[in-house]
Formats: structure tokens, C-alpha cells, sequence
């Protein structure tokens, strides 16, 4: 039996790949080199942030958002997705204009958002350093369990007859003589395929590489800690995070280092946020793991008796401008891409898998797709030579 | 001792996950200690399976047929045991 589509990688990206493809009747043929939800989609905190720049992102997460509103109604488990809302914290007085500048420039595309003086951030949030200059309440904003629902995705996608391989290792990738995609060869048997989704996250540039395509995604490592349970009165919103987080993806050398509190559906607190480029290492760095503890110290002082009970490291697969890559493989026929999500992977799987099953069943695209295309980077390159 | 889905034992104590639970995602698929406890949170509390992870080895053994040497063990990551956040932050455990 010919699956229609094979889809590489078992994170939430392909999975949600595999569901959307699924539900519009396509045979997906899902092949993981490990487990499911076993790299990127398990290292990292539970956001789904409506209030990235540049404004492509915005569209993804805004529109994902929404899909993520109908996931929890119609995945077969649940996968704790509540409309928390999300608090950005700024630190100094002299970071408050440019802040502020961002927010009205949020509100006027339409995003539902409000500023918040300290005064109003002390009354929201008693346990906060007193010292803040202020913030923003994000009411969209929400929060799920990356895991489940990487895991209800493939059940439900299975359920709809997808057959989801795990512990299968892509090995090559056969191409005919006008470069049309005819097999994906692995680890547990060839299989003869016309179209192919590369969602292979960290790894999609090597999977590019089998079919001569060069796709610009490296690993940048982030470091997270997990604290004991805590008292659901010691932060009333459960996402807080300092406004800096946005530069600190930005950041291109160095460890980059942002506060970041989320608190889970059990109860413990997962702390962030850092970034650092180490190549396909996730040995958790303990001079990390303090200064990151510190900048959370910073804004929650509250947090001192909290016990740490874990920490982990894990790649997000990073795009050169931070927009993902949701995109036909130019010159390779059945070939597309879906990858680049950095940290926001979570906040726009569903989407992504949306965008994937429209390209692949010909549908007018829930989000613009020129932005997102893998040919914007050969522009780019093409306008660094001339200029 | 043969296993019954029903069993309410007790086998994660400190996030309280049941031998039924621990069977039905053995059921569901998890073949290593990490899908186990992706699924059902045993081994995630604060004694980050020092209790429980044995065990959980023991009834993949047992339900998949597979030896106990070659069921993959679940990931260790730091801190052993719990360490307050001030306490860490600052260093102050190294001296």
C-alpha cells in the first residue's frame, strides 16, 4: 500500500503535518528516528505567544491560536491548553519607551493587549520584585502540554488510518531524473512516495541535503529548570515574562538570558529562558542554569525557597530571521519544508500543519506563504553579493 | 505475580501514578521508561524516579517480553535532589 505523503519527523510540527493531512483524507505515512515528542518538542515550556515580531509571525501565531481552540475540542486526549494570558515584565524605566512603543504598535494590528503600570502590577501580582517599571497583559495568550499534544496529534492522525513509524531513521531520499521525489529510503524499509515533508526540525538541513537542497536551520540550545509544585497564589497569571525575551532571540553570540515563569497545569514551575549556539549539544551548562535562576530571582524574588527539581536542556531549530519555513522545495518536485519555528514551535504547529495540507491539497492558504518561503534566503543571498 | 489492569497499587508515589495507569500506556504503546512517563507522569514528582523507575523497567519487562537490560532507561538530569532556588542562584552549595 502506497502512503500518498511521508512525513519526517515525529515532533509536534510533523505531527500536526500528519493530522491535518489525515483529516483531509490524504494517506500519511509518518517516520520518526526516535520516539515521538522525543527532541525539541519536549525540551522547552508550555507558551503560546500571540506578540512576536515582524508581523508574519504575528499572522501564524494569531491564526494557530485559534486552532488550537478547536485541537482541544477535537484531539482524542486532553492536552491541557488554557487561555491563561501572558504578563511582560519590563525591568528598567529606560527600556519603558520603546516597550510601550511596541504595544501600540501591537494594538493598531489588532491585537488584544493593555499597558500595566507598577502600581497595577503589584495589585495583579503581590509576589513581583516591587521595583518594575511596568508591563503588559497579553489576554490571548495561552498555555498547553507540548507533549500530549504531540502525542494526541499522531493518535488522532493515526486514528484517521496515518501509520505513524517511530524508531525509523531516514537514510536517503530517491529522486527521479526530472528531480520528482519517488522514495523515501530508511531504516525499516524503502518507502515509494511522490511528496515528502520535511519537518525534521534541528535536523532539516540534513534531510535538505539529501536532495541537494540547502536549508539555513542550525540547533540553538535552551536551557530549562523545573521546580517542585508550587502554591497556585504564588503568580495569579501563569505565563510572566520579561519583555527582554524578545531580544533575547534576536541575540546571535554569547547566552543570550530572559526571566521567563510559566506555571503548568500540575502545578510546578518550568523557568527560562536562554539561548546559546553549541551545535547538537544538550549537555545542561550549570554556570546556565545559575544566571538564568538569577534573572528569575530578579523579577519573582518569591521563588528563593522553591525547590529545583530538574533541569534540561534542548535545540530549537533556528532560522536566520526567526520565521519559520513553510515551503516548497524549489527544484525538487513533492519535496516541501516545514521548519525554522525557533521557539515557537508549540505557538505554531497547528498552523503550520495547516499551511502544509493546503500547499499539498491545492487549498488557498489559511496565512500568506511568500514570507515563509525557503527562496527568500537565495534572495537575500543574492542581495548581499550585489549590495 | 501476574499483572492486572484493574490494580490501583500505587507505583509513582510521589506524583501517585496506579499500576492500571502505567498499564494502559504500556497499552497505548510507551515501550521505554520516558514514553511511560511522557504519558503518565511517573517518575516527573519530586524524587524524580528514584522510587519508580525500577519498577516501571520491571512491568515493561514483564508486559512486553522484552529483558530488563534492554528496556531504555529514563534520562537523569541535574540537580540529584531537590535544591532551593536561593540556595542554587547564588552557589552557595559549593561551599
Amino acid at each position: 500500500m502506497l502512503p500518498d505523503v511521508v512525513v519526517i519527523g515525529g515532533g509536534i510540527v510533523g505531527c500536526s503535518c500528519a493530522y491535518y493531512l489525515a483529516r483531509e483524507g490524504v494517506r500519511v505515512c509518518l517516520v520518526e528516528k526516535g520516539n515521538l515528542a522525543s527532541g525539541t518538542s519536549r525540551a522547552g515550556q508550555s507558551h503560546i505567544v500571540l506578540w512576536e515580531e515582524p508581523d508574519i509571525n504575528l499572522q501564524l501565531e494569531k491564526a494557530s491560536r485559534l486552532l488550537y481552540e478547536a485541537l482541544a475540542e477535537e484531539l482524542p486526549f486532553d492536552i491541557e491548553y488554557r487561555r491563561t494570558g501572558s504578563l511582560a515584565l519590563v525591568e528598567n524605566a529606560g527600556d519603558w519607551e520603546p516597550f510601550e512603543r511596541t504595544v501600540h504598535s501591537l494594538q493598531a494590528r489588532g491585537l488584544d493587549c493593555q499597558l500595566l503600570t507598577s502600581t497595577d502590577l503589584c495589585r495583579l501580582e503581590p509576589n513581583l520584585a516591587p521595583d518594575l517599571a511596568g508591563g503588559a497583559y497579553f489576554p490571548e495568550d495561552a498555555q498547553v502540554n507540548p507533549i500530549l499534544t504531540t502525542l494526541a496529534l499522531a493518535q488522532a492522525a493515526k486514528n484517521m488510518g496515518a501509520e505513524i513509524r517511530p524508531f525509523t531513521e531516514v537514510t536517503g531520499i530517491e529522486l527521479s531524473a526530472e528531480r520528482k521525489v519517488t522514495a523515501v529510503d530508511t531504516t525499516t524499509g524503502r518507502i515509494p512516495t511522490a511528496i515528502v515533508v520535511n519537518a525534521a526540525g534541528v535536523w532539516s538541513a540534513a534531510i535538505g541535503t539529501m536532495v541537494g537542497l540547502e536549508i539555513p536551520v542550525i540547533p540553538r540550545r535552551g536551557h530549562i529548570i523545573v521546580t517542585e509544585p508550587v502554591p497556585d497564589n504564588l503568580i495569579n497569571c501563569k505565563i510572566i515574562l520579561a519583555a527582554g525575551y524578545m531580544q533575547t532571540l534576536g541575540a546571535t553570540s554569547g547566552v543570550a538570558m530572559s526571566a521567563n515563569i510559566q506555571q503548568t497545569h500540575s502545578g510546578n514551575l518550568l523557568l527560562g529562558s536562554s539561548r546559546d549556539f553549541g551545535g547538537f549539544d544538550r549537555t545542561v551548562r550549570p554556570e546556565v542554569i545559575r544566571a538564568q535562576l538569577a534573572r528569575n530571582l530578579r523579577f519573582l524574588p518569591a521563588l528563593a525557597n522553591i525547590h529545583v527539581i530538574r533541569t534540561y536542556a534542548g535545540l530549537r531549530p533556528y532560522s536566520p530571521d526567526l520565521v519559520p519555513i513553510i515551503s516548497e522545495g524549489d527544484g525538487v518536485k513533492g519535496f516541501y519544508i516545514a521548519t525554522g519555528h525557533e521557539g515557537a514551535g508549540i505557538t505554531m504547529a497547528p498552523i503550520t500543519g495547516k499551511l502544509i495540507s493546503e500547499m499539498i491539497t491545492s487549498k488557498a492558504p489559511t496565512v500568506p506563504l511568500e514570507p515563509l518561503s525557503l527562496r527568500r534566503f537565495s534572495h537575500r543571498q543574492e542581495e548581499d553579493r550585489l549590495g | 505475580m501476574s499483572l492486572e489492569p484493574e490494580d490501583e497499587v500505587i507505583i509513582c508515589r510521589c506524583e501517585e501514578v496506579s499500576l492500571k495507569e502505567i498499564l494502559e500506556a504500556i497499552a497505548e504503546g510507551a515501550r521505554t521508561v520516558n514514553e511511560v512517563k511522557m504519558r503518565t507522569r511517573a517518575g516527573m514528582g519530586l524524587c524524580q524516579g528514584k522510587t519508580c523507575r525500577r519498577l516501571v523497567s520491571q512491568i515493561l519487562a514483564q508486559q512486553t517480553g522484552q529483558p530488563m537490560g534492554e528496556i531504555m532507561p529514563a534520562t537523569f538530569r541535574p540537580p540529584v535532589r531537590p535544591v532551593p532556588i536561593g540556595v542554587l542562584a547564588t552557589g552557595d552549595d559549593e561551599g
